[in-house]
């Protein structure tokens, strides 16, 4: 035992102390982490996600913070680019836990990335709410610690395939194009088990590659298919550049369905004549009405907060991102605690209404309880077509 | 029947590959620079155009000039104060100055323009064309028209002018060139200019055709990379010789295989053609 033992232990001790210091300090605002992919092919996608946010941070800071016992924490959201690069996302969300010492998780973009960053917070037991992943395989792993605001995906083809039908049994033979990537391939064979449940002919499924250029061979093949109803998934660039090749080859079915890009605003100002018709379903639409107990209120009030913060409407994805935040604040005042497990049960047992919908997550942490619209572009406007409760004009054959 | 329509498909897609991929493989050829910023300058091409359009009303194949010129002017300003002052050095040098260059302009674009998709919708689009069983779209074929026919003035441009003659005399021997007593370091900017000038005007083209932001920018890129390697390096025969390979084994491949395989084929293509013909189809060094 010497000297220099003795300083380095004093060093230790007081340095220990200093962390201790710090890491009370932390716990006077509740931090959450969001991997987001700020730049990048998904930037489009993770700036949406970052701006629901920020209006649900604000609008908990503006009220003086959550509730917890006697203490009233303000959030703070702590935000990491992940460059649209999967891996780091999930580098990113350990580096998160671990050294920003977040209390709570929201999982990065899509059901691809937000499964693979599970795997990280369930480890640390953060609970972490999923905003936009929709596949069912993000939640079979039996975590328990993953929440996700989206349903599975073929409550969105289900509706679209009865309106369809049912309106027009002269639509009999359906083509399908999907991009090779997890959500639009999931929910592309989500539309092909609804079209074959309904007795309509699959006369084309073809996938395309991600960063395809061109489509005109698929158009081609879709041509000679002489579909009545063609559904085509991806982003906002592909069923774009979709949409044009098929007027460029003439190919005009009674039905054009699209997942997932009308349902933004860019789809519609782009598409311009072409966006006219295109149907599409999502998880929200601003035309829904709920009247909910978390920190909106009612969907009225949603949609005047994010006019009055950033203009316009919002999107599903946009809404989404502030519903897990409401949903995830409703958690933690009915846990009473910010204890992780604890805040963990609360969000398990949620059962309430919100400007997003009705709450509730089930068995596999996946909400259960939304009905997701239908809606379609009539006079360059998303109009909601299902569920009565909201419809605003009848679904249009082209 | 419908081989037909897949071959015009291919044609239709190889002329603006040709396009797009020109002015890089001119770059490439003369200057040995590996111009990263190539994608990046076809984007920006279009978003002239997109604003011509929507501020405007100025026809996008009018923009074609419009756009030429301001990427003439850009690319001539970055080789004459930047590029010049690496040129001699290794080829890894110039590629990383155009990445970090790349990297800047990418990303001012995606703060100035945002990244959401913009497009250009003609009030009064061209009629398709209906030969038969072959559907033309109207103004893709125009845009390819417009597309062959830059090209071949470019390559009219090389053969005939003076300056022209002297960027394929730099291209051919450096030394020999300056010791001729041309101005290489001129020669140099103005050929980078016209590489710029060849992607603002693909970018102009094409904004009638794709949806336009800083995003796809690595796409224009790759193309770009591939057909060259594809046609062979520095010549404008073999831009066009390799972007109307590529489209039209692009276009047959993703109609015999299905287009998720589309991307796959043109890498095995590049692949096989490295092993059995490194120069490309068209690859003579020194000829123009």
């Amino acid at each position: 035992m010497t000297m220099t033992h003795k300083v380095f232990s004093a060093a230790l001790v007081a340095s220990l102390l200093a962390f201790g210091a710090s890491g009370a300090a932390a716990q006077d605002v509740i931090r959450i982490g969001a991997p987001l992919p700020l730049t990048g092919p998904l930037s489009p996608e993770g700036l949406k996600q970052q701006r629901g946010y920020d209006l649900w941070a604000e609008t908990v800071n503006a009220a003086g913070g959550i509730t917890v016992g006697d203490t009233t924490y303000p959030v703070e959201i702590v935000y990491v680019d992940y460059a649209s690069n999967t891996p780091r996302a999930v580098q990113t969300a350990e580096r998160l836990i671990t050294e920003d010492r977040v209390n709570f998780l929201f999982s990065p973009f899509g059901s691809g990335a937000a499964k693979a960053a599970s795997s990280v917070s369930e480890r640390y037991g953060i609970p972490t709410v999923a905003a936009t992943a929709s596949s069912a395989e993000v939640y079979d792993q039996g975590y328990q610690y993953l929440f996700g605001t989206f349903t599975p995906n073929d409550t969105l083809t289900e509706p679209l395939s009865d309106i369809v039908t049912s309106a027009n049994p002269d639509v009999k033979r359906v083509a399908i194009l999907a991009r090779n990537d997890l959500f639009p391939l999931a929910i592309a064979q989500e539309m092909e088990k609804s079209a074959q449940a309904r007795d309509l002919e699959v006369v084309m499924f073809e996938r395309y590659a991600i960063g395809t250029m061109d489509h005109s061979a698929a158009v081609t093949q879709m041509r000679a298919a002489q579909p009545d109803w063609v559904f085509a998934t991806g982003y906002i660039n592909d069923l774009i550049l979709i949409r044009r090749q098929l007027a460029d080859q003439g190919v005009d079915p009674a039905v054009i369905t699209m997942i997932a890009g009308p349902a933004y605003r860019e789809f519609i100002e782009a598409g311009g004549a072409l966006a006219e018709n295109v149907s599409s379903a999502a998880w929200w639409h601003p035309a829904v009405r709920y009247d909910g107990e978390d920190i909106f209120g009612t969907t009225e009030n949603f949609n005047a907060a994010w006019e009055a913060r950033y203009g316009g409407e919002a999107d599903y994805a946009e809404a989404s991102a502030a519903a897990a935040g409401a949903i995830l604040q409703l958690a933690i005042e009915k846990a009473g605690t910010i204890e992780p497990s604890a805040v963990r049960d609360a969000l398990a047992s949620l059962d309430v209404e919100t400007f997003y919908g009705h709450v509730r997550f089930g068995e596999t942490g996946q909400i259960t309880s939304l009905e997701p619209p239908v809606f379609q572009i009539q006079n360059s406007r998303p109009t909601v077509v299902f569920p009565e409760a909201i419809k605003q004009a009848d679904f249009l054959f082209r | 029947m419908i081989y037909f329509q897949v071959l015009a498909n291919g044609l239709i897609l190889g002329g603006l590959y040709a396009c797009i991929a020109v002015g890089f493989s001119l770059v490439w050829g003369v200057l040995n620079v590996i111009n990263i910023l190539h994608g990046t300058f076809v984007v920006l091409g279009a978003y002239v155009a997109w604003f011509a359009y929507a501020y405007f009303g100025i026809h996008p194949f009018v923009s074609v000039v419009i756009a030429g010129a301001i990427l003439y002017v850009i690319g001539h300003a970055i080789q004459a104060g930047l590029i010049n002052r690496v040129i001699a050095a290794p080829v890894l040098i110039t590629l990383t100055l155009t990445f970090g260059l790349d990297l800047m302009l990418n990303n001012a674009m995606l703060v100035a323009f945002t990244a959401d998709y913009r497009q250009v919708n003609l009030a009064n689009p061209l009629p398709a064309i209906i030969i038969g069983p072959v559907f033309l779209p109207g103004d893709r074929v125009a845009a390819m028209v417009l597309a062959f026919l830059l090209t071949g003035l470019l390559w009219r441009t090389l053969r005939d002018s003076k300056i022209g003659r002297a960027i394929v005399a730099v291209r051919m021997d450096r030394e020999a060139a300056a010791l001729m007593g041309v101005p290489v370091a001129r020669i140099n900017a103005i050929t980078f200019g016209i590489g710029a000038l060849m992607a603002g005007a693909a970018g102009a083209l094409l904004s009638i055709v794709y949806p336009i932001s800083p995003i796809n920018a690595p796409i224009f890129l790759g193309k770009a990379f591939i057909v060259c390697v594809i046609g062979g390096l520095g010549s404008v025969p073999g831009a066009m010789v390799g972007g109307i390979a590529l489209g039209v084994v692009e276009a047959f491949g993703a109609f015999w295989f299905g287009p998720e395989h589309a991307l796959t084929i043109s890498f095995g293509l590049l692949l096989l053609l490295l092993f059995v013909r490194p120069g490309g189809i068209l690859g003579k060094k020194g000829y123009e």
